[in-house]
């Protein structure tokens, strides 16, 4: 100890600052310095090794580090004011140098809306946009003549983006090869695919992250979807309430429900499905003509595995609507009785086409 | 406002102020500390002011300081420039036992100081503050290309900092062959 307050009076004397306190830092144990060294940040550091610093200003005789700027700031000090910059400014900042590259890239930056989707076709000059809305409602898009920008942009946000809401209606062919070779994680509460081929629905959905709220699929003859695929991802096993649009197949209903049977869906989950083509009622009735509770018209309700469980299925009719019939397939309670069902179609309808929110249209 | 005086041993005693508190509340006197920057001069900070600061306050606790113990033991942040503590020091009286508004105004808007600002309150561990600071950090750059950046925030090319990473490299070279002639020398 005494050698220590020593060695402190000669440092002090050479130093020529003011005389020891009772109690400081030199009377402090040496675990307890390590201690507070590793709270220090590097410059902290560098002023409370006097001599060190004292020795490295001569040395390189340049200004010692008091000039201080943003990369004079450590790491999580800058991560911090990067939280606090908008997406455009921290495109930008990205654009300086690669440590502030890689340092906006570990931040993810939350969305309410990402939009991938092509210009008006009837415009001469076609273009990928991306547009992004964030939760403040500020919108920011960005148009990429070229498809290789438009993809490299696309990564970028798909990696450090967290959306409520993700829609995808690529046109291009890069972009659509480019979603489905991008490599990592896609964060997104709910997603919608707008005339998506299968192969795209499926590699997005299997990149999803976990906790997918709602899924969103439009077909079209051209991208009528493949159902024995989708149903294998575990995305949509997991997904409370999907539904698919236009499809042109009797066999949605059918498959879904087996799937449920198969996972155990919980009470609650529901999928619904606007048909082409006439007949998806009347398959699903025959495929389960063992497992049926109760039939009328209107309505199906099988037994599942599950006690607790059963699947009823809802067909909800609007005259003079074409040919489209539009269905709905929830897991109730076993306990839910027959007067408990919702009779109102027009609800859960206009959900999935709002092109329907019109009087003039009976809902049955 | 704190008493700031120049010097430790110049530093006179304060009144101990109280916090006014209710009729049917008894008077609890406040208890100060004090605390210098790297110009030496002492403020005067009371305990609820310094209770923003995590550093400090945890320091307080550890310690148990009397008032005199305090008073001769100011909290030395040499590392610190004197106007910056001070602002510190202003912005914790300021914000004293209220709650923390979302916005605060009164921050600095000269780059230099506020990267002071930002390094010294972290250092401190005052939350509320940081967040202002980097706050304040962010707005520098609102709206600006990568190159306003770059020129705002002094951050140098990709190009610069290979160069600078080399001529390091270089100089860290010369001297480690100086020390060694050296250690030649001194052992004939």
């Amino acid at each position: 100890m005494s050698s220590d307050i020593d060695k402190l009076a000669e440092k002090t004397a050479n130093l020529s600052i003011d005389p020891v306190y009772d109690t400081n830092w030199c009377d402090m144990p040496a675990e307890i310095k390590l201690e507070c060294i590793g709270k220090m940040k590097f410059k902290e550091r560098m002023s409370s090794d006097i001599e060190h610093l004292t020795d490295t200003t001569e040395k390189l005789a340049i200004d010692p580090v008091y000039d201080t700027n943003w990369c004079d700031m450590p790491d999580d000090i800058k991560l911090e004011c990067i939280r606090k910059l908008e997406f455009k400014e921290r495109c930008s900042l990205r654009c300086t140098a690669k440590a502030e590259k890689s340092l906006v890239d570990s931040q993810k930056i939350e969305f309410f809306r990402g939009d991938v989707y092509k210009t008006n076709a009837f415009q001469f000059y076609e273009s990928e946009i991306v547009s992004l809305t964030k939760m403040n409602g500020k919108e920011f898009s960005i148009k990429l003549e070229n498809p290789q920008e438009a993809l490299k942009f696309l990564n970028h946000i798909l990696k450090i983006g967290v959306f409520e809401h993700f829609i995808i209606s690529p046109e291009n062919a890069t972009v659509r090869q480019g979603l489905i070779n991008y490599p990592g994680i896609i964060s997104s509460k709910t997603i919608k695919f707008n005339f998506c081929g299968t192969e795209i629905v499926v590699a997005v959905l299997q990149k999803m992250k976990h906790g997918v709220e709602f899924i969103s699929m439009y077909c079209s003859e051209e991208f009528d979807h493949d159902f024995d695929k989708i149903l294998e991802i575990l995305q949509i096993q997991n997904v409370p309430y999907w539904f698919c649009n236009y499809y042109h197949k009797t066999d949605s209903l059918h498959k879904v429900a087996r799937m449920w049977i198969d996972t155990q869906a919980k009470v609650g989950f529901t999928f619904q499905v606007s048909v082409y083509k006439k007949g998806s009622f009347e398959e699903f009735s025959e495929h389960f003509t063992d497992r049926i509770v109760s039939k009328n018209e209107k309505r199906v309700r099988i037994r599942t595995n599950n006690p607790d469980c059963h699947i009823l299925l809802e067909r909800g009719t609007v005259r003079y609507y074409g040919y489209i019939e539009f269905f709905r397939l929830l897991v109730i309670s076993v306990k839910m009785k027959e007067s408990e069902y919702d009779d109102n179609c027009k609800e859960w309808i206009m959900d999935m086409d709002p092109t329907i929110r019109c009087d003039s249209y009976d809902f049955l | 406002m704190s008493s700031t005086e120049q010097g430790t041993s110049s530093a006179a005693p304060a009144e101990p102020t109280t916090a006014p508190e209710s009729a049917a509340a008894p008077e609890v006197p406040e208890s100060f500390y004090y605390v210098h920057g790297k110009d030496k001069v002492v403020h005067k900070v009371s305990a609820g002011a310094l209770q923003h600061s995590a550093l400090i306050h945890g320091m307080i606790s550890n310690l148990g300081y009397t008032e005199e113990q305090a008073k001769a033991n100011p909290f030395p942040f040499e590392n610190i420039d004197g106007d910056i503590l001070q602002m510190v020091v202003d912005w914790c009286n300021q914000h004293k036992g209220k709650p923390t508004p979302p916005e605060d105004t009164n921050l600095p808007k000269q780059k230099e100081k506020l990267f002071d600002l930002v390094l010294a309150v972290n250092y401190l561990e005052i939350k509320e503050l940081l967040t202002y600071c980097c706050k304040q950090v962010a707005m520098m750059v609102k709206g600006k290309s990568p190159e306003e950046i770059r020129e705002i925030w002094m951050i140098p090319t990709d190009a610069e900092d290979e160069a600078a990473e080399k001529e390091a490299k270089k100089r860290a070279g010369k001297e480690a062959a100086g020390e060694t002639a050296a250690a030649a020398g001194d052992a004939k």
